[in-house]
């Protein structure tokens, strides 16, 4: 099977970020693409699915730690594979990331689990921060089990 | 006319107005005068009947009367005189004085029409009367004839048996009409006050009816138009956050190729020889983010057109609508002051409503400042725990006529600086909705000052300070 996940700077391979593999969900194609290329120049293992459906069986062969989706898609929007996610692989953490965000949504979203919710357009800046927040969540997770 | 205008209701100079906006229209003069003439030919007209029914029936009696007691007093005294048989000059004089009673005329006159007594309408004894003419053959009778004076009288006669005398008694109908009018001439009098009372309740009740009529009609335009403005806004709401939502997808693509090349050239030296890419990027990252601001305003905006009641500080309410005045004021160099001296509380409102009257309020107050304005606004808080705020322009300002009309319906001043005439009257509803009020002054020339009280009260929760 394909590697999924991709990062550009190899090299850095044992820096912190590089642990992080990341599901982006969009299906606007360039701006997920474009997104997905920053967080890779930023040592990030990203993968890039344009509906839900995708991003629901990828999650099934070859889990991330972070999703970002949005939450307009066809076919499954994104509340629904929130929702999925959390209720098959709560370990994955969900950051909402959309261009129709309403204060509803935002609670709703919460509610169900969501890391974070954020609107486009976003500060790249922020986002990073969040992931890296996202980072510490996991790991904080993860230690007492080791 | 002054005067009386005071007294006319509200809807009697009131045309059509709204019959022109959505239905085929109500003319509530018209309709008041035909409720008040049906009304009161309804109910005066079995009192006009009944009256002159009365009158005539008690004229026939009393007339019958008259007649029944002239036949009594003739006979009486026909008998007396066949009776005596032999009865010289004196005699007659006697019985016709005696049995004639009162105010009556009684005399005996001979086959030829001479007087045999004296008589008071027709002379002394001896003289000639045509009277005998006017009788006809019958044993006794009553006949309606006129004196020589002139005056009309009822006679009554009767041929006494066994003489050639015919006994006469002639009774004066004014006298006879004097005792059956002046009763009846009163109560006429009590007729005609009654007619003026059930008139003048029949036009009270009129007017009230109509007048309740009206002010419901004015109501229930008022709930359409308001129901339909609403409407209106909602949907310029979901326009408006339509639109937002699809120009924010660009926009997030705008934002991750311009962020994409300023890591590239962050990353690839040969790039970054050049030192315009990095700030010309940052221009266009400054754009978009500018377009963002305005697309979540407009978000915010629009989020808060349905009803609902939540926590709100009324300077961040004023402050939001300003912000989409800015733009217009700098062209316009139109100054924008915010006052608010108090530190004010953050209070349970609805915020959609609030933004809807500072909104109209603004929008008003633009409308009618010419370039190099100044819009003052003020917030404090009074005595009674309430917010004041005021909204004061330098605009051309509001006539004294028309500054009592202006939360009116439909009102518009002649040179439509008010638009459609709905913008101040939803205001005020909205205000009403909310619980507080609203007060206006203006200066023609001056310009205009609007005062709104909006009560926090209890639910004033906490001083931010």
């Amino acid at each position: 099977m394909k590697q999924a996940y991709q990062t550009l700077n190899v090299s850095k391979k044992n820096s912190i970020e590089l642990s992080l593999k990341i599901l982006l969900v969009d299906d606007e194609k360039e701006f997920v693409l474009t997104l997905s290329e920053r967080l890779q120049i930023r040592d990030m293992w990203t993968a890039v699915v344009f509906d839900g459906k995708s991003a629901l069986d990828l999650i099934h062969t070859d889990a991330p730690e972070v999703m970002i989706i949005d939450l307009k898609m066809p076919v499954i929007d994104g509340i629904d594979v929130l929702k999925q996610v959390k209720q098959t692989k709560p370990e994955i953490e969900v950051i909402v990331l959309t261009g129709h965000g309403s204060e509803q949504d935002k609670k709703k979203c919460m509610g169900l689990g969501a890391f974070a919710y954020m609107q486009k357009p976003v500060d790249i800046d922020l986002l990073s921060k969040s992931l890296k927040k996202a980072l510490e969540k996991i790991k904080a997770n993860k230690s007492p089990v080791i | 006319m002054k005067r009386l205008q005071k007294f006319k209701s509200a809807f009697w100079n009131q045309r059509d107005i709204a019959g022109s906006h959505l239905h085929a229209g109500f003319n509530f003069a018209r309709k008041w005068k035909l409720i008040v003439l049906f009304t009161s030919f309804m109910a005066l007209l079995p009192l006009f009947v009944m009256t002159l029914v009365d009158f005539n029936l008690t004229r026939r009696t009393i007339e019958d009367e008259v007649k029944t007691s002239i036949s009594k007093i003739l006979s009486s005294a026909a008998a007396y005189i066949s009776f005596c048989k032999e009865m010289n000059q004196h005699d007659l004089n006697f019985i016709t004085r005696f049995e004639s009673g009162e105010d009556n005329d009684m005399f005996v006159v001979n086959q030829g029409g001479t007087l045999l007594t004296s008589s008071f309408y027709y002379g002394n004894e001896g003289s000639p009367t045509l009277f005998i003419n006017t009788l006809s053959k019958a044993k006794t009778g009553i006949v309606e004839t006129i004196t020589p004076d002139g005056e009309s009288v009822i006679a009554g006669y009767t041929r006494v048996t066994g003489t050639s005398l015919i006994l006469v008694l002639v009774k004066s109908k004014k006298k006879l009409t004097d005792l059956w009018l002046k009763p009846r001439l009163k109560l006429i009098g009590y007729l005609f006050v009654s007619i003026i009372l059930i008139l003048l309740s029949i036009m009270g009740l009129a007017t009230l009816l109509v007048g309740r009529i009206h002010s419901a009609d004015k109501k229930r335009l008022k709930a359409l138009h308001h129901a339909g403005y609403t409407n209106k806004l909602a949907s310029i709401g979901r326009l408006a956050s339509g639109v937002a939502h699809e120009i924010n997808n660009p926009l997030a693509i705008i934002n991750q190729k311009t962020g994409l090349i300023m890591d590239l050239v962050t990353l690839k030296k040969e790039l970054s020889s050049d030192e315009r890419l990095m700030p010309l990027a940052n221009d266009v990252l400054d754009a978009v983010n500018r377009c963002s601001t305005i697309t979540r305003r407009l978000l915010d905006f629009a989020r808060h057109m349905e009803p609902s009641i939540e926590t709100v500080n009324i300077e961040e309410v004023i402050g939001h609508v300003l912000a989409f005045h800015k733009k217009e004021a700098k062209h316009r160099s139109i100054s924008i002051s915010v006052d608010s001296p108090d530190s004010i509380p953050e209070f349970k409102c609805d915020r959609g409503s609030l933004q809807q009257i500072f909104l109209n309020l603004v929008n008003n107050a633009f409308a009618a400042m010419k370039d190099d304005g100044r819009l003052d606004i003020g917030i404090k808080l009074n005595k009674k725990k309430a917010v004041v705020i005021t909204v004061a322009d330098t605009g051309s300002g509001i006539s004294e006529d028309d500054i009592h009309n202006i939360f009116e319906p439909f009102y518009s001043s002649k040179d439509k600086h008010w638009g459609t005439g709905l913008g101040l009257s939803i205001t005020y509803g909205l205000i009403k909705e909310i619980g507080g009020d609203i007060m206006v002054k203006s200066k023609i020339g001056k310009g205009t000052s609007f005062t709104l009280i909006l009560p926090i009260t209890a639910e004033a929760i906490n001083d931010k300070g």
